[in-house]
């Protein structure tokens, strides 16, 4: 079976400021370096409204569309700006997702990437926070339990920032595991290994700013044999891609090698728990790095898929 | 003698330390070691406090998610 990319350019009308590191630039440089590979390529459909629903009320999705500009640039932090495409770009980012967990779920592939931005992670129930709106992999997660029927599904998260968002939103959720690591201290500030969640289902993993991926190797190994107990039937993973050692936004070290055997390690128990891998596009600011560092990702999903 | 709570840090821990040296000599009395003992507990306290107002004022530079400084917070470790 093959592995499918859910990609559209809606991911390019969601425009940020001159100098901001989530940049337009990021999609094509995603997109070109994935360029040549063998990939069941899928345009991302909109959202369904129900989906969103499940994590945000409709009073923050009007507060988010009624901000959205005519025209320039509204800026909703000091971090996150709505661009007059955003609101469209995220209802794409989230649909790609719910569309990959539907493809999966149905064997029409074995694995997913969705290459859609604006990222997630940060995006909290009445927040938007840091370059996120819309909380994507939880918002994925829900559809799987709630509209699909399944009773255990795992979210790991390994973007450089910690993925309050959707610990916030998967905090009560005891049918989600969720396991994310990040550099610590680091903005936002969560992500301590004392936030365990509402039913302790939640792993965080703490990593000092300078470690490399001698020190995330195991502890994501670590990670993983926790995952192998809950059983996921399915996994769904933020990709960030700013732990690299070239990222601007973080002091980590790793390089693409070690995407890569983090990637397997998570294919590997996801495959030993027969559960189908949904991967989401999260951060990543150096756009070589990034580039570089996707298609090794998704070429281990490609592997894993065979 | 001075007002404690008018001595900077330097004046209260100089003074302190005359003290003790005092107190450590063993030459005053039993009735001017117990009131030097007493002034000895007031500067001690004082010059905690001092450090404590001090630790509050030094913060750590917050970052925003995109880099760019966003404000402080209390420093830990101090």
């Amino acid at each position: 079976m093959t592995t499918a990319l859910f990609f559209h350019p809606a991911a390019e009308t969601h425009a940020t400021p001159p100098g901001h590191p989530e940049q337009v630039a990021r999609y094509g440089a995603v997109m070109a370096a994935l360029e040549g590979l063998a990939l069941d390529r899928r345009e991302a459909p909109e959202v369904d409204l129900s989906d969103l629903l499940r994590c945000h009320p409709q009073s923050y999705l009007d507060r988010i569309n009624d901000a959205v500009p005519a025209e320039g640039l509204r800026q909703l932090d000091e971090d996150t700006f709505l661009s007059p495409g955003s609101y469209q770009a995220a209802l794409r980012a989230t649909g790609g997702a719910c569309a990959a967990v539907d493809a999966v779920l149905a064997g029409e592939v074995a694995n997913a990437f969705v290459a859609m931005r604006p990222p997630g992670h940060h995006a909290e129930r009445e927040t938007p926070m840091g370059f996120c709106l819309f909380g994507t992999v939880a918002i994925a997660a829900k559809r799987a339990l709630d509209h699909h029927g399944l009773d255990r599904v795992a979210v790991l998260d390994f973007d450089v920032h910690h993925g309050n968002g959707t610990q916030d939103l998967l905090w009560d959720e005891a049918r989600a595991l969720f396991v994310s690591s990040q550099q610590f201290p680091l903005w936002p500030g969560t992500g301590d290994t004392s936030e365990k969640g509402g039913h302790g289902q939640i792993v965080n993993i703490p990593l000092p700013p300078g470690s490399g991926g001698d020190v995330a190797r195991p502890a994501w190994d670590a990670a993983l044999s926790r995952l192998r107990e809950f059983a996921p039937q399915l996994v769904i993973v933020s990709a960030g891609f700013d732990a690299h050692r070239d990222d601007p936004l973080a002091q980590l070290t790793w390089s693409e090698e070690d995407f890569v055997a983090i990637t397997r390690a998570i294919c590997a128990a996801a495959w030993s728990a027969g559960a189908p891998v949904v991967s989401c596009l999260e951060g990543g600011y150096d756009l070589g790095a990034l580039a570089r560092s996707v298609r090794a990702h998704v070429e281990v999903l490609m592997e894993a898929g065979e | 003698m001075t007002e404690i709570e008018t001595l900077s840090f330097e004046e209260a821990m100089r003074e302190l330390e005359a003290t003790v040296g005092k107190l450590e000599t063993g030459e005053a009395s039993l009735d001017e070691s117990i009131a030097l003992y007493e002034r000895g507990a007031k500067l001690r306290e004082h010059c905690e406090k001092r450090l404590r107002d001090a630790e509050e004022r030094v913060e750590k530079i917050t970052l925003s998610a995109s880099g760019q400084p966003s404000g402080t917070e209390p420093a830990e470790g101090l």
